[in-house]
């Protein structure tokens, strides 16, 4: 994974760069968005991984798959990919890619693990707490786990607030 | 100790009690590969170099490696249930171990775990393994001995408290034997003792163990074991472990003696973990800070001031000095000291006890190199009685040793050549001594005076091993006052000298040797 983030940093930078000179970042991410969940999907991905496929045919079926979602400069893009081998790494590069917009427009990616749905209310006290914490914007995405018990578990990056049910469980496993 | 049920679920209720019920925030990530003990970790973007990371079932490892993308660390222990995908937490912390007064007596593994059946360890501090070595304004010079209880290290390669000595030879050739003595003779002397062990047997260090029990030397010894069939990375950080537990010592105002027993396989572990982080090796494989493994640890050995020490224990104890002195062990291959970590090490030492293989086997054990082996700064420390007395020592057995090549064609030699050859066999004998058998001052003192004074001169070599035994018989029973005069004072007056020289005369007039 780490290797892959390696090799995906200079076509996300590139990506990301010309997409803020066209000012087109937000069309960016949907069709990379896009592109990774089509690589997702393992017909393709078998499809990707043969030998016996060779490059011509492989773009050609790939832009004919992505059509109606990717414009003249994602063609190319895919084009690029496809000819220097690196189709696999459309998945790191759009999280990569994502990282670069986020930190750009000075807000942060943030997943919110509850055990019961939140109200309206406690998600605006959820995130105002949690921006006043993180010292940025947060862009929340909230799913419901029933395996934490109880409690919220915030996930910034690599950092991890558990405030869950069962974290303190664990916890205070260890402790005795 | 018995324990009933109610009290177990009390123990538990009280734990429960006093459980702090705070959100826990960390940084995470997850393994990406595990190869032979290094984890490769995608995240953990604030890990710090040394940092201990906590893994699933109570594993610990450590961040060595920090890259763009991921973090090298290497596991404290087995890493057969580590998986990837598995999640890595940050402790926040750089590794610790137990350090303080409880240990003295136990046997412990590398992380300050006890190994030797005898329970838990009721340590109250802990101290992180690497830590900055005092600065100058902190220190102060050597000038106190270490006893090591043998006339060949005593007289002629004195050790002083703070400072770092090498122990280097051959396998095989009495280094291990040589510390051994060192920490048994520190018994009823204030120092406290620790002995690592590195990359050996088990039962090797069971030996060691069960010797130093024997001559009543555990009370005041903590044996830190990393032995051959543990990790590579325990091996590698059981020395900085011991000097941790050492300097709690130092840092109180008290004297500490370790003993890294041997940094050569300390430095084979390093290798290991460096190669397998993918790090360039360089000259015999090692990594390019090799070096720097050896002086880190070594310049933490060291004498401290008084001062220093009154700021370290917030004004507790006033008005003394802490040291710890080091005597890392070195082994060499075929006796080749021009290898990459024997002249590492001697450059980093204060000195360094050379033992020789063909002196070993031709019967002079310790086997010293007297040559070879110096002492760089143990000379201001020395008692003023050896001090004295083993200045002729040194210089008689360098004379012989120009003239050793003639020693066949002794009838053919003039009168003071032939006379240096005898005093220079004579002093060779006179400076073999058996193991777990150390000396006292006044013990050594005697020896060296029979010998400065040509006392040994009329007695056949081969004889003056008994005449040694059956003389220090002999001024135990009659002197025993001048004995305890001499290990009181250490001092060498006109009086103690006319009281040996009466007393050895007497005994030579007895021939009961």
């Amino acid at each position: 994974m780490s290797e892959l983030a390696t090799l995906a940093r200079p076509y996300a930078a590139a990506v990301f760069k010309r997409a803020k000179e066209t000012h087109s970042t937000t069309m960016w991410s949907k069709s990379l968005a896009f592109m990774s969940a089509v690589l997702k999907n393992e017909d393709i991905s078998v499809v990707v991984d043969n030998p016996k496929v060779n490059k011509e045919r492989l773009s050609a079926l790939m832009l004919d798959i992505c059509q109606g979602h990717v414009n003249d400069e994602n063609e190319n893009f895919l084009n690029l990919l496809v000819h220097n081998n690196r189709l696999s790494l459309v998945p790191s590069i759009a999280r990569l890619f994502e990282a670069y917009k986020a930190e750009d427009e000075g807000y942060v990616e943030v997943e919110v693990l509850t055990a019961y749905a939140l109200s309206k209310e406690a998600k605006q006290t959820l995130a105002a707490t949690l921006e006043k914490n993180l010292g940025k914007k947060i862009h929340m995405n909230v799913t419901v786990d029933k395996s934490l018990i109880g409690g919220v578990l915030v996930r910034a990056g690599d950092r991890v607030i558990d405030g869950s049910i069962r974290g303190r469980l664990q916890q205070l496993a260890k402790r005795l | 100790m018995q324990l009933n049920p109610s009290e177990i679920s009390d123990l538990i209720k009280k734990k429960i009690e006093n459980f702090d019920l705070s959100a826990e925030a960390h940084t995470e990530g997850t393994v990406v590969s595990v190869t032979d003990g290094i984890v490769r970790v995608h995240g953990l973007s604030e890990a710090m170099q040394g940092e201990m990371l906590e893994f699933p079932g109570n594993t610990f490892g450590m961040a060595l490696n920090l890259e763009r993308d991921s973090v090298g660390v290497v596991v404290l222990g087995s890493y057969q249930h580590i998986t990837e995908g598995d999640v890595v937490k940050c402790t926040g912390k750089i590794l610790e171990v137990p350090v303080g007064e409880a240990l003295l007596g136990r046997v412990v593994d590398a992380l300050g775990n006890p190994i030797d059946g005898k329970g838990a360890i009721n340590t109250t501090e802990t101290a992180p393994i690497e830590k900055i070595a005092p600065g100058v304004i902190a220190r102060q010079s050597v000038d106190q001995p270490v006893q090591i209880g043998l006339k060949s290290i005593d007289a002629m390669i004195p050790i002083g408290r703070g400072q770092r000595e090498l122990i280097i030879g051959d396998r095989q050739t009495g280094k291990t034997a040589i510390a051994i003595d060192a920490i048994i003779n520190q018994k009823n002397t204030g120092i406290k003792c620790i002995y690592v062990a590195i990359g050996q047997k088990r039962s090797s260090v069971a030996n060691v163990v069960r010797k130093l029990e024997e001559h009543g030397a555990m009370a005041h010894t903590i044996v830190v074991v990393a032995s051959a069939s543990e990790s590579a990375a325990m091996q590698f950080i059981a020395p900085y472990t011991g000097c941790s537990m050492g300097e709690f010592f130092r840092d109180r105002g008290e004297d500490a003696l370790i003993i890294y027993d041997d940094l050569t396989k300390q430095a084979w572990a390093y290798r290991q973990v460096s190669l397998l982080l993918r790090r360039p090796p360089g000259r015999e494989a090692y990594p390019g800070d090799v070096f720097y493994l050896h002086s880190r640890l070594l310049e933490r050995a060291s004498r401290i001031n008084a001062a220093e020490v009154e700021k370290l224990t917030d004004g507790r104890v006033k008005g003394k000095t802490g040291s710890l002195t080091a005597l890392p062990i070195i082994e060499t291959q075929g006796g080749d000291v021009s290898a990459f970590v024997p002249t590492n090490v001697i450059s980093i030492t204060d000195g360094q006890i050379f033992l020789e293989s063909n002196l070993f086997n031709s019967g002079i054990r310790p086997a010293v190199n007297a040559g070879l082996s110096v002492s760089r700064v143990g000379g201001a420390a020395q008692t003023k009685i050896i001090k004295k007395l083993g200045g002729g020592t040194r210089l008689d057995l360098a004379q012989y040793r120009e003239l050793a090549a003639f020693a066949q064609f002794a009838s053919d030699l003039d009168e003071s050549t032939r006379k240096q050859i005898e005093r220079g066999q004579r002093v060779t004998e006179l400076m073999k001594q058996n193991q777990y058998s150390p000396m006292s001052v006044a013990q050594m003192a005697v020896s060296l005076f029979a010998a400065n004074e040509g006392f040994l001169d009329s007695v056949e070599v081969n004889k003056v091993l008994d005449f040694e035994a059956a003389l220090q018989l002999y001024m135990k029973s009659e002197h025993a006052e001048l004995m305890n005069n001499i290990n009181a004072t250490g001092d060498f007056s006109n009086e103690i000298s006319s009281g040996l020289r009466a007393a050895i005369e007497t005994f030579v007039k007895t021939h009961s040797w």
